[in-house]
């Protein structure tokens, strides 16, 4: 299903047959010979693949139907299921992961694109803003969220955001300690430590559009809005969906965030988040196997949402 | 850069030229170099005084701008408590190992999907593909108990780099812009290396990769990065305080450490890779444009 | 180059990828080198980080001393972290196999140890002949590390929860050092007037994440004598007055008096770097949460002094309390059992010894004459022992401590599946510290539905 996740990125490659072998390529043994070489330049990436890839992806959805108790497994149905959803934590996980990923999909996804048409813009000081956006994806990201939790979100009048609030007479928040801005906070946290990545791609691509499309467009008498509209989107439709793509499975796995911003949970549960509860569930109550099986629903929605969006592009083409 | 004044980008440099669009260009990037530099260089000034602050200072209302009475003990207890030597040590460590396996596993095998195409290779290369969809978190708990006991060899990898290095070959992505890269090298290429007697291998050596220097830069940055921020992964795999990286390590301290300790060893543990980033920001670039991301 | 040369050069990165995983297997393994030479070596745990300077090296000159009495024993030491269990790390290392011969664990961690089936029954090896002192060890703490009559693991620490206090900011607001609050609604006026000096000084403090929150909430619930689960253990119990109380304390003084600190959303090392920074008047805790303030949060023990845990009206009508213990790892040699039991007994069960070696500890920035640990049962000769060297080598006012140990609070266990409930009882928690409108019986009913489900999937 995957080949096709990322429309049109796949160069149609220029003859089917194998090709290389060349013209003097006859008899079985060769061919043979050939295959044999051609998998021996594969097995290893194979091997971790088998290892570490496809043999867990079996054996989470075998681990999430057993449970282990004292060093024997056996099978339980779908009792890990119904304990995994019974857990307090569940729903509140589910709409708080769903709640960021839509968050950060308006912020954190658009916020790197207009500051790439930006700094693409600009004659000077390119090098020095290309830097600067990209600094806080340096830092380790335990420091990055550390930075945020003890100076930006303190709830005190020390903390840096309540003073600027405050020297503003704005009303001051409790940041993390408000069931209501925790998410916020986490997404504009995360946007501030991974945007830089982001934005150094989309540059890179917009550099490879030919100047003569927007000369064009601009005798057609389109203003700048119209230009990014017509004519840069479309240019770099390939990046946009494949970053919108590879940012939606990453914030559905929202983990350190919540982990160290709200240290864990935060207040009555507003920063759980699916990934948080996989961590709780097999490293802190001994239940692997219901980490497991969660680990499975997480997989089923996401490929629920893979078809939904790759029905979405397949129109659109 | 270089190549700048050549380019047509989505308004032309005539039009920054003139009257009222020279005026609201030199306006906003005032604005936008003022805005970056308090966005994204304030919280790094305030990160590097806020760990020369005490514990004292750092409490009160409002905060100071510049730390009163410094105490760059901070730094050195950061240094020696959390033993960072050791941690970046580690980091980088597992980050060039993830490299090297990286490259000459993935590239192997891209090479071998672009043009040895044995059988059952499309099959391979779907079900590597497959993978692509699947988030690491889906999968931590069975890889995690993969790892510490490997099928049929039953060996223990828990604290041993290769739990780093081995999963991140796995890497779908990878693969698939290397193969996509190699897809366009002609074939003519490649059949007059036959013609001249080489072996496969010898072709990729010294036909493919010299090409190929922007794409095994963008995978080597992308090996780096995936090791410099993924958390939970190595926190879960290298449980012991000597074989951890920065991010995990700081982390482990932070519960039982001042703040300002904390800090300060996020800003010593910061620097090599703004080093490292200072002095490839050029490469890292044009590797990004020129590899295979162009739009 | 011929065939058979890129053949081998494709094999060769093959081997790079799994050969080399093989010896780094290989060199890891060899730390269970059983007999090297005549000697029995086992791993211990639980060595003190670099950071706790005295404490490593007074753990290190034990070694030392240890293996020159017995010649015949190599003690491998492993710091495992500043916590010597944190509980996802210690889950790692069960599942993976990877804990020391001799690991470190809390009481309440046998169930997961012995699910993991990573630890051996050593019944037979626990005995006057290889722990001198272990028949003055308190049979009760034998017992919780007692599963179908089998002993898992060797006490070597035990502590019940009290209010510790800072005396410096006590007196800075004017209240008696001497005579430290005995009600909650002493604890509140107290808190009212320490909050009072200002500088960001929370008069009272309380956790509520990482699972502490619903820890201290037990902890808690037993001072007003309610339990947290039924005694069958099949249903919450705390969704009654005495749950109400606890919440209301913490919210009247949250929102009431706002002496609890803006900062929030606490767990274990929050709350005790502010009390070293000198911003906590009071919290609940052990006696030895003033030794982690000492060695890991800058403070001063001399600040601190322990009262026996407030009740509504009155003492406590319980405490909660807690301990540690050594597991042995399956498989090990009858040996090294024996090697493993000497070094425990050598380190942490003898008077004038490791832990209680007071005469090395008193001129060290360490405090002396607290009234833990708990090991020996009243009236045994250790236990005589170790109080006469206490008191002798104390350099803590042992006053201080006097009323905490004079007034015995009865004590309790933790939950069954304490963890998974106190993961329910940190959002309680979190509700009243960081909520101004939020609804006591509404939380505390969530929480009751919560922990009855969770008891429901979990049998």
């Amino acid at each position: 299903m995957a080949i096709t996740t990322v429309p049109g990125t796949t160069r149609k490659p220029g003859r089917p047959t194998p090709s290389y072998p060349g013209p003097q390529r006859t008899g079985l043994g060769r061919k043979v010979r050939d295959n044999l070489t051609g998998h021996a330049f594969l097995i290893g990436a194979v091997l971790c693949f088998l290892v570490f890839s496809w043999y867990p992806m079996i054996r989470g959805i075998v681990m999430s139907f057993q449970r282990t108790r004292r060093g024997e497994t056996t099978w339980v149905g779908w009792d890990n299921y119904s304990r995994i959803i019974a857990d307090p934590s569940f729903w509140p996980a589910w709409q708080n992961t769903l709640y960021f990923t839509v968050l950060a999909l308006v912020l954190g996804y658009a916020a790197p694109f207009f500051v790439a048409i930006l700094l693409n813009e600009f004659r000077h000081a390119k090098g020095y803003l290309r830097i600067l956006v990209y600094l806080p994806v340096m830092l380790p990201p335990a420091s990055a969220l550390y930075l945020f939790k003890f100076y930006a979100y303190d709830p005190s009048e020390a903390g840096l955001f309540n003073a600027i609030l405050k020297a503003l007479h704005l009303p001051t928040s409790q940041w993390m300690q408000s069931p209501e801005m925790t998410m916020p906070a986490m997404v504009l946290a995360s946007t501030w430590m991974n945007m830089g990545g982001a934005v150094l791609i989309y540059l890179a691509s917009l550099q490879n559009i030919p100047g003569e499309l927007y000369e064009a467009a601009e005798l057609d008498g389109a203003g700048i809005w119209k230009r990014i509209r017509h004519v840069t989107i479309p240019q770099t439709r390939l990046i946009l969906a494949l970053l919108a793509m590879i940012q939606i499975v990453a914030t559905m796995q929202l983990f350190i965030e919540p982990l160290i911003l709200a240290n864990g949970a935060g207040a009555e549960d507003s920063a759980t988040s699916v990934a948080y509860l996989i961590y709780q569930h097999g490293f802190f109550q001994n239940d692997l196997n219901g980490a497991a099986a969660l680990g499975v629903l997480m997989l089923v929605v996401l490929a629920g949402f893979s078809a939904a969006y790759l029905r979405l592009s397949a129109k659109q083409d | 850069m270089a190549q700048d004044s050549g380019t047509r980008t989505l308004i032309s440099s005539a039009q920054l030229r003139r009257g009222r669009g020279r005026f609201l260009y030199w306006t906003l990037l005032t604005v936008v170099v003022v805005g970056f530099t308090l966005v994204f260089l304030g919280p790094l000034y305030w990160m590097v005084t806020g760990a020369l602050k005490s514990g004292q200072e750092i409490a009160q209302t409002p905060p100071s701008l510049f730390p009163k009475d410094p105490q760059p003990q901070n730094y050195i207890d950061a240094w020696n408590n959390l033993d960072l030597a050791k941690l970046l040590f580690n980091t980088f460590y597992y980050a060039a190992g993830a490299v090297v396996f990286q490259l000459v596993l993935d590239t192997a095998a891209a090479y071998s999907l672009s043009k040895l195409r044995p059988v059952f290779g499309n099959v391979i290369l779907a079900l590597m593909l497959a993978t692509l969809m699947i988030p690491a978190m889906v999968l931590i708990v069975p890889q995690y108990v993969t790892v510490i006991d490997l099928p049929i060899l039953h060996i223990n990898l828990l604290d041993s780099p290769f739990a780093i290095w081995l999963p991140l070959v796995a890497n779908a992505f990878n693969i698939f812009l290397l193969k996509r890269f190699f897809d366009s090298i002609p074939e003519e290429l490649m059949a007059a290396a036959l013609v001249d007697g080489a072996t496969p291998l010898r072709t990729l050596w010294s036909i493919i990769l010299p090409m190929s220097r922007p794409i095994l830069g963008v995978v080597s940055i992308f090996a780096v990065t995936a090791v410099w921020k993924d958390f939970l992964w190595p926190k879960l795999v290298m449980p012991a305080p000597e074989t951890r990286t920065v991010s995990v390590g700081i982390y482990a301290f932070a519960g039982g450490t001042p703040m300002n300790v904390v800090i300060a060893a996020s800003v010593i543990a910061a620097i090599p890779t703004v080093i490292i980033f200072l002095i490839f920001q050029r490469n890292i670039m044009s590797g990004l444009t020129t590899g295979s991301l162009k739009g | 180059m011929s065939v058979p040369q890129y053949r081998k050069a494709a094999a060769l990165a093959l081997v790079a990828g799994l050969g080399f995983s093989l010896t780094a297997c290989s060199t890891k393994s060899d730390d269970k080198d059983t007999n090297a030479g005549g000697k029995v070596t086992i791993t211990v745990d639980c060595q003190p980080v670099g950071a706790q300077k005295e404490l490593l090296k007074n753990w290190n000159d034990d070694v030392a001393e240890f293996q020159r009495q017995n010649p015949d024993i190599v003690i491998k030491s492993v710091s495992v972290g500043e916590q010597c269990n944190n509980p996802p790390d210690f889950t790692a290392r069960l599942a993976g196999g990877t804990v020391t011969d001799v690991f470190y664990g809390y009481m309440t961690d046998l169930q997961q140890v012995l699910d993991s089936g990573q630890a051996m029954d050593i019944t037979q090896y626990a005995n006057k002949d290889t722990i001198p002192t272990w028949d003055s060890v308190d049979p009760a703490l034998k017992e919780v590390f007692t599963d179908g009559g089998k002993l898992y693991a060797v006490p070597v620490k035990n502590y019940s929860m009290g209010l510790v206090y800072n005396k410096v900011l006590f007196q800075r607001a004017g209240l008696d050092v001497n005579s430290p609050p005995k009600t909650w609604g002493e604890v509140r006026a107290a808190a009212k007037k320490i909050s009072a000096l200002g500088n960001g000084i929370a008069g009272y403090s309380e956790y509520s994440a990482g699972n502490t929150g619903g820890w201290h909430f037990t902890s808690l619930l037993y001072s007003q004598g309610g339990q947290v689960l039924t005694p069958d253990g099949k249903k919450a119990d705390f969704n009654n007055a005495m749950g109400k109380q606890v919440l209301q304390n913490i919210k009247d003084m949250r929102y009431g008096d706002n002496s609890m600190g803006a900062r929030q959303l606490l767990q274990w090392g929050d709350l005790l770097t502010n009390a070293g920074a000198g911003k906590v008047g009071m919290f609940i805790g052990a006696p030895d949460s003033t030794q982690a303030i000492v060695s890991q949060f800058q403070g001063k023990f001399q600040d601190w002094a322990m009262a026996p845990l407030p009740g509504q009206d009155g003492l406590a009508k319980g405490t909660l309390g807690g301990g540690e213990g050594y597991f042995f790892k399956k498989d090990l040699t009858p040996e090294q059992v024996k090697a493993g039991m000497k070094w425990i007994a050598y380190q942490k069960l003898t008077p004038g010894k490791g832990q209680f070696d007071y005469v090395r500890a008193k001129p060290q920035n360490y405090p002396v004459g607290l009234p833990q640990p708990l090991l020996f049962a009243n009236g045994s000769d250790a236990q005589k022992q170790e109080l006469e060297l206490r008191k002798a080598n104390a350099n803590v006012d042992t006053a201080n401590f006097a009323i905490f140990e004079a007034t015995p609070v009865p004590i309790k266990g933790e939950p069954r599946n304490a963890q998974a409930v106190y993961a329910v009882l940190d959002a309680a928690m979190s509700g009243v510290l960081t909520n101004p409108n939020s609804n006591i019986d509404a939380l505390l009913k969530t929480a009751e539905e919560k922990v009855n489900q969770l008891l429901a999937a979990e049998s």
